[in-house]
């Protein structure tokens, strides 16, 4: 693969991965969310493989196998599920903040994030470098959904895309992380979404809703 | 190993004989063994003080799990002469204790707590470094807490009084340390020759010296940081607050000595000056509100505010002369300061043992509710009379020579021309006159309502004379009053020698040669024996021209079966104190009247009530509990439960950390 073919195949991919990640702050709709993610794993497994096959390295090719399958299929079909056995709830109706405002809070984490990594960016001119604030942002903007959507699959996605974030910025960076780490690293995540998931529908159960505003009594 | 080091080893070891006794013990015995062994605690400590005094030598170095090396006890003259103080407290008080404590105090932990108190309060004097100072402070502090908490299941007042107390003997802590840290940052060290360096004009030595004095004051008990005094003294049991009051705020007093005699000798004369300041306003204040008190207690607490502020006024006076070169009157006002702190030492110990035993005869700490006393209990009232004797420093008492040392300071030292000296010198003299009548006032009162006329009350009527080791005490405690009133040379000797003055003064007299002036108080007693002999001649004499009369009891309408209710009573006695300083006490007040069926003039019934607050505790500490309470409130908006508001916190930090970064 050229030089030239490798920088746009990079490009590509870390602008899918933003693009996904503000469309997911944008849409309200659970079933659009998790759609958006699985794009998003897809994206991810293609920046790992695009990695692999620039470092000629076979085992960042089986981690990108891994991450498509993971972030791919595996949790947005759990998510799914999640969301399936209430269809008449499956939207964020009342963020706390509103669409206009998350969209410009999300310019500003984006800004931030180019700036906060000109100390990484002064490391060196390749693809990758220059895409590591693609990875920053996206945490952000997993932090930023965390912390202002009131479902608690939201929050899942919200945890997802940090997860993501944080995983961009390593496979940038550490130019791809050892197949064994990136085992563990997926099943820890599988494992947190299938408990929040079960978490999730006993909420349900127990409160008819799974607005994490009704939750306030667990203090003092 | 010097004599010294020897005492000061068997202090150590005695703290834990006492500590394993109160523990091992079995109940019958405890009191007695942990007593025994407390008392020969202090006994250990008089001893290493009095050698310390006269000069000896001696280092002992206790390794500790701290990484800032070892515990340094190394005794001085003028930590000796505390020592001396502390120990003499603490083994009267626990002679005292062992007849005295039940119940709650006489568990396992207060045994322990005692022990653990007595020790670390006798060591503070003798600590060799900074940190070995703080550790002996604090675990005083913790240890008398935790007496203050003896009957905690009992009495809610209790809990709020050990509350007070751990508060502000926390901020004492916390002002010493910030001082302590100041001091050593100049000097360059932790060891008391190192801070010594610091140059006593200097800004930071002011910083240091002001941080220190507030917080050694508000261990001491000195207005307006007294609040735990009148509230711990009543709560905790009655050898506790005789140690408490006439041993552990004396160590506020050798804190304040240390900082200005020994560490920063030459300090400017403002520093006198804000000593002055705190010491005369804590007297009046002080024995203000204990002439309208009638909870024993809480009098002797608040005569505890006064004498501290006597002590303080003393020093001050000693710093402010010094700092003008009038020696002569500014070591007399020091010596003034120690014979203060001694005698006030003997004559509190003994009016609180006294309470004590009041205490445990009639269950009862109102004074209105007591009387007719010494008839039934003899030793006791003898006892507490003669503490009383001391406490309104009348003459063959040790409060009477030190006052009158005092007194002699203050009056000789307004000679130079000096702005503040002329301004401070007869505002002294004025507080120390104002605050001698008002506590003969305080102490008529105590000593007539509580011992004299009729029982107020069935608990006063049944009382019964205190056991042998409580007897033993107070008598031994009242004996030392005599004994320092009567012949005040010795102490006044090793006063002087511990602030390194020459010894000016014989056995029998205390004199200033410089300022003219001397008191033997044997000439004064045989004097005065010869007069009342003289007077009761001649009255005698006299009366046998005159035909005998019969005297009924007054108020007994002819009868003389007078209700005891027709009595003064300790608030009636106070009245017109309460009348004159109004202003300055603003008791509340309270009458009730109920009229007799439809009658406007036929009343039935008539309620009074009335009882004094304390202003400062009111207008200062109340405002500031309520915005702390406020704040507080507004603080668990902070932690609502909700997990949006817990994620955006964390959000926002990592937000701002970024931004903050990135510019």
């Amino acid at each position: 693969m050229s030089e030239t073919t490798y920088t746009q195949l990079l490009q590509l991919s870390a602008g899918l991965l933003l693009l996904c990640a503000v469309l997911i702050v944008w849409r309200r709709s659970l079933g659009a969310h998790i759609r958006l993610l699985a794009v998003q794993g897809w994206a991810l497994a293609g920046l790992v493989a695009v990695l692999g096959l620039h470092e000629h390295s076979a085992e960042l090719l089986w981690v990108s196998v891994l991450v498509a399958t993971l972030k791919g299929v595996v949790l947005p079909a759990v998510l799914a599920r999640a969301t399936a056995s209430d269809r008449t709830r499956a939207r964020e109706e009342t963020p706390l903040i509103n669409t206009t405002a998350a969209l410009l809070a999300v310019s500003f984490l984006t800004m931030l994030a180019y700036l906060v990594s000109r100390p990484v960016l002064a490391l060196g001119s390749t693809a990758a470098v220059a895409a590591v604030p693609v990875g920053m942002a996206m945490a952000l903007f997993g932090f930023l959904v965390l912390s202002t959507r009131r479902h608690a699959v939201s929050q899942l996605i919200g945890f997802l895309l940090l997860d993501n974030g944080i995983a961009t910025v390593a496979f940038l960076t550490a130019g791809g992380v050892p197949l064994v780490v990136e085992l563990g690293v997926s099943l820890d995540v599988l494992l947190v979404v299938l408990i929040l998931r079960v978490l999730t529908s006993r909420i349900r159960t127990e409160y008819g809703d799974a607005d994490l505003d009704d939750m306030t009594e667990l203090r003092d | 190993m010097t004599p010294v080091e020897l005492a000061l080893d068997t202090q150590l070891v005695l703290v834990l004989a006492g500590v394993v006794a109160a523990i091992a013990a079995p109940p019958r015995l405890r009191s007695l063994l942990a007593g025994v062994l407390s008392a020969l605690l202090g006994l250990a400590g008089v001893l290493t003080g009095a050698w310390a005094l006269a000069g000896r030598h001696g280092v002992v170095e206790l390794p500790t799990a701290l990484s800032l090396g070892p515990v340094t006890l190394d005794p001085t003259p003028l930590g000796g002469f505390f020592m001396v103080v502390a120990g003499a407290v603490g083994a009267v008080a626990a002679v005292f204790a062992i007849g005295y404590a039940s119940g709650p105090a006489a568990s396992r932990t207060s045994w322990v707590a005692l022990a653990v108190f007595l020790g670390a309060m006798q060591l503070v004097p003798a600590a060799g470094d900074l940190v070995s100072f703080l550790l002996m402070w604090e675990l005083m502090a913790l240890a008398s807490t935790v007496l203050v908490l003896t009957e905690h299941a009992g009495r809610a007042e209790v809990r709020t009084a050990a509350l007070w107390y751990a508060a502000m003997t926390h901020l004492s802590f916390v002002l010493v340390l910030l001082g302590f840290t100041v001091l050593a940052h100049a000097g360059g060290g932790i060891d008391w020759a190192s801070m010594s360096r610091v140059d006593p004009t200097s800004r930071t030595a002011a910083v240091a010296f002001l941080l220190l004095v507030a917080g050694f004051a508000t261990k001491a008990g000195v207005v307006p940081v007294h609040v735990w005094l009148p509230r711990a003294h009543p709560a905790a049991p009655s050898h506790v607050s005789a140690v408490m009051s006439a041993a552990m705020v004396k160590m506020g007093v050798y804190g304040v000595l240390l900082v200005s005699i020994r560490l920063m000798p030459g300090g400017p004369a403002w520093w006198g000056a804000v000593v002055v300041g705190l010491g005369a306003v804590s007297a009046v204040y002080g024995i203000l509100q204990a002439s309208v008190a009638s909870d024993l207690k809480r009098l002797l607490g608040y005569s505890t505010t006064e004498n501290i502020g006597l002590i303080f006024l003393a020093l001050g006076t000693a710093l402010i002369l010094r700092a003008h070169q009038v020696s002569a009157a500014g070591d007399a006002a020091l010596l003034a300061c120690l014979l203060l702190v001694a005698s006030h030492a003997a004559f509190k110990a003994t009016l609180f043992l006294g309470a004590g035993s009041v205490l445990h005869a009639t269950g009862e700490r109102d004074l209105d509710r007591m009387g007719g006393l010494v008839s039934r209990l003899p030793v006791t009232a003898t006892a507490f009379g003669i503490g009383a004797l001391g406490a309104a420093a009348l003459p063959v008492t040790a409060g009477f020579v030190a006052e009158w040392t005092l007194l002699q300071a203050v009056i000789h030292g307004g000679r130079p021309h000096d702005r503040m000296v002329a301004v401070t010198m007869p505002i002294a003299v004025s507080v120390v006159a104002l605050t001698a009548g008002l506590a003969l006032v305080t102490f008529v009162k105590a000593y007539g309502i509580a011992f004299l006329a009729r029982a107020r009350s069935d608990g006063a009527a049944q009382a019964h004379e205190a056991s042998p080791s409580m007897r033993a005490a107070m008598l031994i405690a009242a004996c030392v009053v005599l004994i320092l009133g009567l012949v005040p040379g010795a102490l006044a000797q090793a006063a002087a020698r511990a602030v390194g003055l020459p010894a000016g003064s014989a056995v029998t007299q205390v004199g200033f040669t410089h300022l003219g002036a001397r008191l033997e108080p044997l000439a004064v007693l045989v004097l005065v024996g010869v007069m009342v002999t003289a007077v009761a001649l001649i009255a005698k004499a006299a009366a046998r021209k005159v035909p005998r009369r019969e005297v009924e009891l007054a108020w007994g309408g002819g009868g003389v079966r007078a209700s005891a209710r027709m009595q003064y009573t300790a608030t009636s006695y106070a009245e017109p104190l309460t009348r004159v300083f109004d202003d300055a006490l603003r008791p509340e007040r309270d009458v009730v009247v109920t009229h007799a069926g439809e009658s406007r003039y036929l009343v039935e019934r008539v309620q009074f009530h009335q009882h004094v607050v304390d202003l400062v505790e009111d207008r200062m500490y109340r405002p500031m509990l309520t915005l702390v309470e406020r704040l507080g409130v507004a603080g668990r908006r902070l932690q609502n439960g909700s997990i949006h508001r817990y994620l955006a916190y964390s959000f926002f930090a990592l937000v701002v950390v970024l931004v903050v970064v990135a510019l």
